[in-house]
Formats: structure tokens, sequence, C-alpha cells
């Protein structure tokens, strides 16, 4: 190959040194001949010039393979121009540096991209090649080795130039059918010469659609505006211009009767049929022939009806029969039977039945537990019981046994609810019993003592601080110390309620015992009552005690006086009891400390007074109250003068406040005031002494509080003072300043009040909350300013300040409407 | 010599008879005339409708008062109206027709042009076209159906209008006017004051000894005459001439037509003045401690009482515009207040000495007072300045329904008048009139819709005529003096619907339904004033002080100190709170006292 290709390069030198000797058109031209051959042809027909060919080849005898010609030197049918080379020709042993370069100068065509790319290589000083990419492809060398086909395409169909054209294709169908009506369509194509483009993607299609649909639309609704325009702009729309509500009439409604369902169709067909229309529009005497039934129609029914009636007749039979069974087994069994029947298949079916057998059932444990039906209460369990069961029969035992268990199983459920709560339930289980008890007392009794153990217990329970946490902070510890101390407190009022009631209900029979007990609480007047004497037992309502104590005072010796019989008191008594918890209980005992009370001194004096007698547990460091807690058994004498003393201060006072009042009445309630007296005229005489300057001041004592005056800057006392320094700057700039900003605001305020410049005018700027309320807060939505709102409510609507035309216009609502019709969409008009 | 103009108002609005005779006193000339009365306030729905008929009240176009009066009653309007034909003025109606539809719209529309929403202004100028529509149509109607003028005095060349007296007057007019001059002479039951329902057909007469008594002007006969024997100091008409208040020596009383005591109202103390608030049912009074009360009367309910602390007040006025309630006091202050506050609206100075009557022009931007100090002063409320200052004393005061102003002080009675010019305020003497001396009058009140001025007096009550007061024409919506009993009764079931809550007396009614004020600051609660300091922004200090550690201790700082001021406000509360459960934890005999001391 690599001889081949030398050989190649070599060639166009020979070539060229031959077509300079002018033999070009000696050429040996036809198919290629053996030599001997040749030379034959050759002495058939000499040429000259051939001479050195033979001499050659008369050197070369052996067999050499000649290299075919390159086409474009060959010159066949004359494709390549003769050029005659007058240029002058280097030595031959010159060699150019860039041979490349050389080459390329010889065509001309080329020289622009030569040069170009020559540029390129030059700046970028890569080889040339790297810039030229495709052009480098042109010079591939083909080799025609195989005969074309397919497979070997020539190198026109790889360089592009040798298209198939259709006419190609049309060629060989010359003369069959329908040739030349292609050939006419191809014609066609060739002189629209259109090509068509591919279609555009999805999306960029939808795009180009929706603005072209845009375009549209937009011209169809540009038809609507001026009607859009109008409705707009109208102060009202009617909507029920073209209304039709529909049928007027039933006839109407009837008329447009049209069968839908499957029987409404089946009873027009019947009665549209053809004969019965005729029948209607002719006489009547054909409708009758029409209303006539077949003899075994008629029987058929009769029969049926006859075996309808005969079941009927069976079943009242049997039901009579049922009816007069008296066996009560048979009706029990039957109930039961029905029930199971009606809950077995009921309640699996029917949610609501099963509700309702719930509620039933429920109903029926709810009966149990008030009334304890089964649990041998009834009167007949009772004699059995008087009886004694031993000797009841086994039958009544299993009875009985039943019923209990019925009684069981009815409350079951309620046991086992409370069954998990704590030992509050036990009492409550005690409290159903004793309930149960005819003993009324005993339980009351009983409760009350359990109630007592249970404060008692919390009395005793000492609190185990905890050591350690948040809860043992000093003041955490503090706080649960005097929570419990209130609590213990509540405990022991209870406890002495407890102690109380206990003794009343012990002492039912002897109330002289009762009456020095229940005043124990109300010591203030019993300790006095105390030594008066024994018997004078006196009734001490708390309210009454409470009204003031010389009143009661008034009261016990009237009483001793009167010798008040015992078995009132009793009463009393326990009236004053329940009135007390009353008081208790309103006003929550935990939150009224004495010592507010006692804080309070002025107006409260009387209070105190009253207060031993309901509160009096509660002084705790006093000592009267520490007295009281003691009881009884100490002698009450410092007490007795203390409240005496008190009682006297409050004499005292009330006697002067009723001074005061008597002062007052006599100041407000004088006569009749009828004519001018000399009061009168002394106080008109010197009414108008300095009014103007009266004035000034209330206007200055108002101004000063609805625009109050900055408080003047003061430093806290003592703070800087203990040396000269700060005395001499005196205050700091700041409390200046900002003393002198609130100065001028309160006197821009000022400024602006309307009655700034008037001196003789006070008009207040207080706002009236009651007022503001006819006042609107914000502006209504569509404005924006409050003139324009202002403006437009200006007019009143009503029919009494508008004239009867106007005033239909002034109230029209914006939209007008029929009820009941619907409203349809805009319709354009045609004009 | 006599000439008489009759006029029926109704339907048909014609003149129906019209006699016209020449008179020769010629010093006397009546004339018809037409006054054009401006108003320069704009109403509102809600506002306080004035007391007096709506031809005061500028909202309302007689239209309605034709349709609805129900029978073309004929009666003589203005009584002493004659006319001299030769004098017959050609009025301008043009200019008439322009003055009214202004008046009926109420001021001027909005600037439209400035507004931008597009939607909103095509509203508002449909509204405002409606506006111009139904003003014109009112003015039209006012025009034609509101025929009756009001009758004048006119002098002629030398002439003075009061040196007309009651005798001239009496015989120009018509026999029916002429009744309206009559003297009552009750002298033993002392002093009478006088009140007059608002459509004028009733007076109610009260002697100071105890003696009541409510009379029918048209028929002159009394509906009912009783003494309750006890000092009256006032009496006032309520809704309708049905039920009445009188203050009696310690409690009001209501009582009915028939003189069946109804209530006691004791929360009212010993009054010594009543004004009846009819638009808004409250019967407002001051007593003798110089407490005033309103109380709601359809209700029964107490809706305010407030002490005015300037003294014993014998002198209470309603402002009929905005029922606004006036009282006089001896320093020569004058306080208006309303049924809401506890303070004042305004209080003015008026006078050096103290005020002895207030009255108010029905427009209610006039006010007359009257002080010990010799002077009467008229004051502008909308300026709340003298627009003059008249010598003289005057023990009442009262304003017609036409303006004119009448004094009077002991027996001896003026009436002023503005001067002809329209705009002018300037009052000047028109008429005089003196009874019998020893006369003392005690109250003088013009009647509504008749020439007429009710006296009384120490002893009895007199009714002179003062032609030009009332208004001729009268609106059956709001006063109707030919009522008939249904009339009656529907309306007081209408005005019932309509009765105003106490809080819509305010001095400008205009203001009801406007914008309100956004200058006062709500008060801030907790949270917000501590978010607000947290928010304070910290300025840039120097190197190291504006350290983050310290920037927020130095807000912390701020937060508390916020929080401070909170706490305390809480514990004021909370002592309050406490005090008073005290209180009313004591037994109920004892009560009376802490509230004393506590005090």
């Amino acid at each position: 190959m690599a001889e081949t290709k030398r050989k190649k390069t070599l060639e166009p030198a020979n070539s060229s040194k031959r077509r300079k000797g002018g033999k070009e058109k000696n050429w040996k031209k036809g198919p290629h001949l053996p030599n001997a051959l040749q030379k034959e042809l050759n002495s058939l027909n000499p040429t000259y010039g051939s001479d050195e060919e033979i001499k050659s080849d008369d050197d070369i005898d052996v067999y050499e393979y000649e290299e075919k010609i390159p086409e474009e030197e060959s010159k066949k049918n004359r494709r390549y121009d003769p050029v005659d080379n007058f240029e002058y020709e280097l030595p031959k042993d010159f060699e150019d540096e860039d041979v490349a370069s050389d080459d390329d100068e010889e065509e001309k065509g080329d020289s622009d991209d030569e040069k170009h790319a020559r540029m390129l290589q030059d700046i970028t000083g890569l080889p040339g090649d790297a810039f030229e990419g495709k052009k480098k492809k042109n010079d591939v060398v083909v080799f025609e080795a195989y005969p074309e086909s397919e497979y070997n395409p020539s190198r026109d169909v790889l360089d592009g130039d040798g298209r198939i054209t259709v006419d190609d294709l049309l060629n060989p169908l010359h003369g069959k059918p329908g040739f030349s009506k292609i050939r006419k369509d191809v014609q066609r194509i060739d002189k629209k010469s259109m090509s068509i483009q591919p279609p555009l993607p999805k999306p960029q299609q939808q795009k180009v659609d929706r603005r072209s649909a845009y375009v549209y639309s937009k011209k169809k609704l540009q038809e609507y505006e001026s009607l859009v325009k109008k409705n707009r702009e109208a102060p009202t729309i009617y909507f029920d211009e073209d209304r039709d509500i529909g049928y007027s009439t039933v006839g109407a409604i009837a008329s447009e009767f049209k069968p839908r369902t499957e029987f409404e169709k089946k009873m027009a067909s019947l009665i549209n049929t053809k004969q019965l229309s005729e029948a209607h529009n002719g006489d009547g005497a054909r409708l009758l022939e029409l209303n006539k039934v077949s003899v075994q129609d008629v029987k058929e029914r009769q029969d049926r009806l006859a075996k309808m009636r005969n079941l009927l007749f069976r079943h009242e039979l049997k039901a009579k029969r049922i009816k007069h069974i008296k066996s009560k087994t048979y009706r029990r069994l039957m109930k039961k039977d029905k029930l199971k029947g009606a809950s077995a298949t009921e309640i699996e079916m029917n949610p609501e039945a099963a509700k309702q057998l719930a509620e039933k059932e429920e109903f029926k444990r709810a009966e149990e537990r008030l009334t304890l039906k089964h649990k041998n209460t009834s009167k007949w369990a009772k004699r059995l019981k008087k009886r004694g069961f031993d000797a009841q029969d086994d039958g009544t035992r299993a009875a009985i046994s039943q019923q209990l268990q019925q009684h069981a199983l009815l409350t079951r459920k309620r046991n086992s609810m409370h069954d998990d709560e704590s030992s509050s339930d036990d009492s409550t289980e005690d409290d159903d019993d004793m309930s149960a008890d005819e003993d009324d007392d005993a339980s009351k009794l009983k409760l009350l003592e359990n109630g007592k153990n249970r404060t008692l217990e919390v009395l005793e329970e000492d609190d185990d601080m905890p050591k350690s946490g948040v809860l043992s902070l000093p003041f955490m510890v503090r706080g649960q110390k005097k929570k419990k101390e209130a609590a213990e407190e509540e405990a022991r009022l209870a406890l002495q309620d407890y102690e109380s009631e206990m003794k009343q209900l012990d002492g039912d029979d002897d109330s002289n015992h009762n009456v020095s007990l229940s005043g124990r609480k109300v010591f203030g007047a019993q300790k006095k009552q105390a030594p008066q004497s024994k018997k004078k037992a006196k009734v001490n309502t708390d309210n009454y005690f409470d009204n003031s104590d010389s009143e009661d005072d008034d009261a016990d010796t009237m009483e001793d006086v009167n010798g008040r019989m015992s078995y009132t008191q009793k009463d009393v008594n326990i009236d004053s009891n329940i009135l007390r918890e009353e008081s208790e209980i309103g006003h929550d005992p935990l939150f009224k400390s004495f010592d507010d009370i006692s804080k309070a001194q002025g107006p409260k004096i009387e209070y105190e007074v009253s207060l031993p007698a309901t509160n009096s547990l509660k002084k705790k460091g006093n000592k009267k109250d520490s007295n009281q807690l003691k009881g009884k058994t100490e002698s009450n004498k410092s007490q007795v003068a203390e409240l005496a003393s008190d009682k006297e201060e409050h004499d005292s006072d009330t006697d002067g406040e009723g001074e005061g009042g008597m002062v007052d009445g006599m100041i407000t309630s004088g006569g009749d005031y009828e004519l001018p007296s000399q009061d009168d005229l002394i106080r008109r005489a010197f009414a108008g002494d300095d009014v103007e300057e009266d004035f000034e001041m209330t206007k200055q004592e108002i101004l000063n509080e609805e625009n109050p005056e900055p408080e003047k800057p003061v430093l806290l006392p003592g703070w800087g003072q203990w040396t000269h320094i700060q005395k001499k700057r005196g205050l700091p700039s700041w409390m200046l300043a900002e003393h002198e900003t609130a100065k001028k605001k309160r006197d821009q305020d000022l400024k602006k009040r309307p009655d700034a410049h008037l001196n003789h005018v006070i008009i207040s700027q207080r706002v009236d909350k009651r007022a503001e309320k006819l006042q609107t807060k914000v502006l209504p939505y569509p404005f924006k300013d409050k003139e324009h709102f202002e403006r437009s409510n200006r007019m009143p609507l009503g029919p009494e300040f508008n004239p009867a035309t106007t005033i239909g216009s002034l109230n029209r609502p914006q939209v007008v409407k029929k009820p009941g019709v619907s409203i349809k969409p805009i319709k354009l008009r045609k004009h | 010599m006599q000439k008489g103009r009759h006029r029926s108002l109704g339907r048909t609005t014609a003149v129906v008879t019209q006699h016209q005779i020449v008179t020769h006193r010629a010093a006397i000339g009546f004339q018809k005339r037409s006054r054009l009365s401006v108003f320069k306030f704009k109403g509102h729905p809600l506002s306080t409708a004035p007391p007096s008929p709506a031809h005061q009240n500028p909202f309302r176009p007689p239209a309605a008062a034709a349709a609805f009066t129900p029978t073309p009653s004929r009666r003589t309007q203005n009584p002493p109206t004659l006319t001299v034909c030769s004098n017959m003025e050609i009025q301008d109606f043009s200019d008439d027709i322009d003055v009214k539809v202004k008046k009926y719209q109420r001021g001027e529309g909005a600037d439209l042009e400035a507004l931008k929403d597009k939607k909103l202004k095509g509203q508002l100028a449909n509204r405002e076209e409606l506006f111009k529509k139904s003003a014109n149509a009112a003015a039209k109607a006012e025009k034609w159906l509101m025929q009756t003028e009001s009758g004048l005095l006119e002098p002629e060349g030398i002439e003075k209008t009061w040196r007309f007296s009651q005798q001239s007057i009496v015989q120009e007019v018509d026999v029916a006017s002429r009744k309206n001059q009559f003297d009552i002479v009750l002298p033993d039951l002392g002093p009478y004051t006088i009140d007059y329902i608002s459509s004028g057909r009733y007076m109610l007469t009260a002697g100071r000894k105890g003696h009541l008594a409510i009379m029918d002007l048209h028929t002159l006969k009394p509906v009912k005459d009783f003494q309750v024997r006890e000092t009256v100091r006032d009496a006032v008409f309520l809704h309708n001439e049905l039920f009445f208040a009188a203050a009696q020596k310690k409690y009001t009383y209501i009582y009915n037509r028939a003189g069946t005591e109804l209530h006691c109202l004791k929360e009212h103390g010993a009054v010594r003045k009543l004004q009846f608030l009819k638009n808004h049912f409250l019967l407002s009074s001051i007593n003798k401690s110089g407490h005033l009360h309103y109380q709601d009367i359809t209700t029964g309910q107490i809706v305010g009482n407030y002490r005015t602390a300037l003294g014993r007040s014998d002198v209470l006025q309603l402002n009929p515009y905005n029922s606004v309630v006036t009282s006089g006091h001896s320093g020569g202050t004058v306080s208006m207040w309303k049924p809401t506050t506890s303070t004042p609206l305004v209080k003015m100075l008026c006078h050096r000495g103290p005020v002895t009557a207030i009255a108010f022009h029905p427009n209610g931007h006039l006010m007359a007072t009257a002080g010990m100090d010799k002077k009467i002063k008229i004051w502008d409320l909308r300026t709340y300045k003298t627009l003059q200052t008249l010598p003289g004393h005057a023990k009442t005061l009262s304003f017609s329904q036409k303006g004119l102003l009448a004094a009077s002080t002991g027996s001896f009675t003026q009436i002023l008048q503005t001067s002809d010019s329209e705009n002018s305020q300037n009052y000047n003497r028109y008429m005089i009139h003196t009874m019998a001396k020893g006369y003392q009058i005690n109250k003088i009140l013009f009647r509504p819709y008749e020439d007429v001025l009710g006296i009384g007096h120490s002893s009895g009550f007199s009714s002179i005529i003062v032609p030009g007061s009332g208004e001729p024409n009268f609106d059956s919506w709001v006063a109707n003096p030919f009522e008939t009993v249904k009339e009656r009764r529907e309306k007081e079931v209408r005005v019932l619907l309509d009765k105003l809550p106490p809080e819509s007396v305010m001095l400008d009614p205009t203001k009801v339904g406007t914008l309100r004020d956004v200058k006062r600051r709500e008060k801030r609660t907790k949270a917000a004033a501590v978010a607000a300091a947290k928010n304070v922004a910290v300025k840039k200090k120097t190197k190291g002080r504006s350290k983050p550690s310290k920037v927020a201790r130095k807000k912390q700082e701020g937060v508390e100190k916020v929080k401070r001021a909170f706490v305390e406000d809480e514990e004021g509360v909370k002592k309050k709170q406490k005090r008073i459960v005290e209180v009313s934890e004591l037994p109920v005999a004892l009560q009376p006292f802490v509230t004393k001391k506590g005090k």
C-alpha cells in the first residue's frame, strides 16, 4: 500500500512532464489491453510520441501494475480544462517550509477561507486544521474497489450531490396505468414548491390556541360592555321584568301533565285508548258497553273474597280462644316467648329497638334502686321475715332468694361503678342504709358523728412538710401553713357545728340545756345573760343581735319582764342555728379575716360589735377570741367589760351620727320656702359680689380636671440629699425637660378647646360614652372621606320628611326582584 | 270699617273668602306680607325635633300636612291681618322658591370632583339628584299648600306699633280671634303659672295655692278644675292633654285629665320647676336643693339625678331644638344639661346677679336670659356670645314660634321683635301691655299656632293678642289643634314608637350618625402597654453602653415600669371593691351611717 501511495504522489510529477511534451492526446483510450495486443494495435494505428513509452517498456520487461491515472488528470471527456503552466518552476530540490499553504494557494476558490484560517492560526498559534473541521472531510479518498451499490455508495452520494429525485423514481413507472396522474401531481407539487412545517409542540400549540380564543372572546364580550355599564351605573336594577311565574290555574297544570312513572304510563295508555276516547266523544252509551266484565272474572273475584273472609274468621276464633285462657303459666310463657322473639330478632335488626330496650332496662334498674321493691320490703317478705325463714318451705325460701338475687342484679351496676371510689363511698352507702332505716334521728346522729370524726382526723393529721424542693422554700412553707391554718379553722368551725347539732339532737327533750349550748357562739349576749339569770334564755337570732346592742338589751329586759316560756326558745334557737349557717355560707368564712375589719376603723365600729356573734372563732391573736375558744369555763368578766366599753363607744358614735343627721335634717328640711326671706335676701345680695372671679376659678378647676396639670418633678425624699452638691445642682435636666413638654402639651390642649377664648363659658369636653354609640367609629366601606359620608347622610329619608313623589325613589333598594323568580344571566338584545 | 280674612287650610287650600274693606283709620295698616324664614342649620332625621311645629323644623315638607289634615277646618289664622289693596306686594316667587329649595336641601352636597372611586361617585351623584328633586317638590308644595301668612302690625307715618293697645287691636280682628283675648280673674289662689299643649288647644293653669285647671281654648270651657290644697310650684303637660305633672309642696304628682292622681314622684323631692322633653318622654325637674332629675315617664325609671352644685334654682328651661335643659342660678351662671352626664355640657356666666329667666328661640340658636342685674341678654348659642343686651328686669321670658320675644316684670309686659331686615337679630320693641296695678305677672307664654300671649299673674290669667307671633300653618303630623280623639290615640302610639333614647340629647343633634372624633385616646390595656415598652428602640450609645446585656436590662426596666403603673391601678380597684362589699355586708339599719362617714 505504501508503495502505491508513493507512486501516486510521484505520478503527478511524471504526468505533468508528459503534458509538457504535449502528448496528452496520444493517451491511451479504451479498455486496458495486454501489452502484446497493444503492440499489435499500435502497429496497426501508429501514434507519434509513443517511442519513449515503448522504450521504457522495453527497458522494463517485467510486468508491472500500472496505476490508473487520476481522473482529473486523465482529462477524460474533457472535463478538466487544459491549463498551460506558465509559472515559474522552482528547482526540484527546493523545499518549502510550509507545504500546506503552498498547495492551498493554488486554489483560488478556497482562498478566503484559507486566509481566515491562516489568520486564526497566526493569532492562536494552533495549527490551521484545528479550525477547519468539516473541510478536511472533503479530502477523504474513496476507493472504488467494489461496484456501486447501496452498501457501497458512490462518491457523489457521499458528497450529497447525487440525490435521488422523484423523477428517478418515476421513470421506471413510465407507461404504467396511473402514471400520468402521478406525474401531474408531482408537477403540481413542484410548481407550488411549498415546504410543510412540522407541527408545533403541544404546549405551544395550546398557547397559540388560547391566545386566539382570548382575542375572539374579547371581541365577543365587548358587545356586552354597554349593557354592563348601564347596569353598573343604574341606581336600581330590576330583575322582574320578564318574569314567568308559571301556570296560573289548576286546569293549566293538569293539561300539561305528562305520565312519567310506569304506573302513570300504564294508566295513560288505558285512558287514551282509541275506543275510550271515541266513546267519550260520542254519547255515553258506548262507555257502558266498555264497562262489561266477563263472568269468569267475577267468579274469580268472589272466590278470592270468600277465602279471605274465611281466613279472617278463623283467625278471629283463634284469638278469642286464646283470650279465654286463664292460665298464668301460659301467659308467662307466652310473654317470655314474645319478649325473647322480639328481643332476639328485633334488637339484632333494629338499633332503635335495642336502644329502647336498653332504656327500659335502665329504667327498671333505677326503679329498683328507688323503690327497693325486691329487697324484702314487700308486705309478703316482711311477713316472712317476721315468721322466720326457717319456718318457710323450700319454695318460699327460693322465692325470697330469687328476689334478692334480682335486686342484686338490678343494682349491681351501680355498685360496680362506685366500687373503685375512695372511702367517701362507704359513707354514701352508709347513708343509703341509714335512709332505709326508720330511725331518722339516729341516722342523723351517726352522720354527724361521722363528719365529726372525719374533721377531727383532718385536724389531728399532721401535715408532713416537704424538706426539700420548691415546697420547702420559706415562702411556700409560710403559704402552706396559712392555708392549713385556714383549713383547720374551717374544720374547727364545722366541728363546732357538728357538736351543736348533735347536742341539739341529743337534747331533744331538755331544751334548757340546749339553750346554754347554742349560746356559745353568740357569746356576747350570752355572757351577759348568764350571770343575769340562768332561766332567761332568750331569743338569739343573729340578725336581731346584729342590729344593735342596746336594742338587744332592751329586748332582754323585756323578756325578763315577760318571762317567756322555754318551749318557744327551743324553736328559736334552732332557727338561729340555721340562720347562722346561712350567714356563714353567705360570706365565705375563709375570706373574711378579722384583721381587715379591724383595720377599717371609723365607720366599721358597729360592725365590730356585731362581729363576735357571727364570726367569733376567727379572731385570732385577739384576747377575746382566745377566751372564746377556751369556752364557757373561763370567767367572762373582762370580756363583759370590754364589750360594755365597746358598746359605749358605739353608742356614743351613733349618738353623734344621730345628732349630725338631726342637724342635717334641720338644715335640709326647712319649712317650705315661699317668700324671699332675710336669709335669701342676704344670699342674693352677696351672690353677685365677685361672680366673675368665682367663675374663673371654677373654670380653672374644670380645666385642671379635664386636662390635668403635670405633676411637679420631685426627687425621691432622701435621695441624694446627704451632700450639698445635689442640692446645688437641682433636679436632673431630663426631669425638667419632661415637665416642660408636659406643660406645653397641656397648654396646646387648652388652646384647642372651644372655650379657650371665651372667658365666660365652660364647654365640657367630657365624652359621653352612651352618646358615642350614636356615632360611627369607622367610615362605612365605600367612603374614604368623612365629608362625603356626612353629606350623603344629611337628608332624612322618611315619609314625614319627603314628598310622596320622591319618597319611593329615595328609598328604593339597589336590586328589585320578585321572590321566587330566578335571576337569569344578561341577554344581549339586538337592536 | 271691618276687614277680615278667612283662610282655610286643608286639601283645597284655596282662599275661601276675602272681604276687604278699606279702613278709614289710616293709622293702622295691617298688611299682608309673606315672611320668609331662612334656617341656616341643617337637620338630621335623628335629631331631636323641636317641640314646636314642623315649620320651625325645616325637615318637614308640608305635603304631609295637607294630606293628613282630616277636615278642611276653617279657622281664622291671623286675627289682625287686614289688607290694604294698594300696598299689595308683588312677590318674586322664583326667588322664594330658590330659598325654599335651599332650605329643603339642608346644605350643599359634598364636592364629588375630588372623589376617585368612580362607583361611589356615581352613586352619590344619583343621590344628590334625588335630593334635589325632593327639595324642589317640597318647596313647591310649601308654596302652594302653606299659603296662610302670619299677621303683622304695621304703622304708618309716625305711628309706633307699641302704641296700639289691645282694645284697638281687638276692634280690627275677626270674631273668632276676638275670643282669644280674655281675662280670667281668680284672686284667691295666688299667682298662676301656665302651660300650653304643643298644638295650642289646651291650657294648663296652676295656682300657687293649689288650684289646677285645664282649659279647652277653642270652646273656652274648663275641662277640669280642681284644688289640691297644697302649694303648687309648677305644672306641665306631658305628651298630650290627658296627662300633666304638677310640682307640689313635697312631691311631684302626675294627674290625668279628670284630675285623678296617677303617680307620686317622690324621687324628685320638692321640685321648683318642671320641664317635659316630649321627644324623649323625660320629665326633668330641679328641686330646691339644686338637684336635677330626669325621669322616663313611660317606664318610670329615673334616668339621671345630678347635683348642680350651684345652689337653689328657680329657672329651668328646655331648648326645643336639642332638648338640652338649661338652668339658671344665683351666681349668674346658666348651665346646660343632658340626661346622661353628671357635668353640665356648657356653663356660662350670663349675669352679674342671679338669673331670673331663660327662654329659647325655637330654632335653638338664640337664648335670652334675664338677671337681677337689670339686664336682658340675647345670646347666640353657636358662638356663645352676646348678640344684644337690653336694659330691664324680667321675671319671665318667652319666645314665640315666629321669634318674638316677650319679657315681663311686675305688671308690665313688652314684646320685642327683630327688625325687618332678614339677617338682623336686633330685637326692638314691638308691643307693650300693662296690666292693672298690683298684678304680679308670674309667667308668660306664647300660644302655639295662634297670635296669642298667655299671661299668668297673681290674680288669674289673661291672654292678649300679639299679631305675628304664632305659626300660621300647622302640620298635623307634628301638632294638630283640631285633633280628634282617634287621631290623638294614633299619635300617641306613633310618638311612643318614635321615642328617642336619653343619650340622644346633645348640644348638636346633627352629630348623630356622623363619624366619631378620634381625638380621645383609648385607655391602654396592660398587654398593649407592655408590648409598646418592649418595642422601644434603643439608641446607639457610646462604646460599651449599648452592650446587648445592657440593652436587654434597660428594656426589662421599661417593661417593669409600665407594669408597675398597672399594678397600682389594680390594687386601687380591689380596695374599692372590698370596701363596697363590706358596706353591703352590714345590716340594713347600719348602712346609712357607714356611707355618711365614708364620704
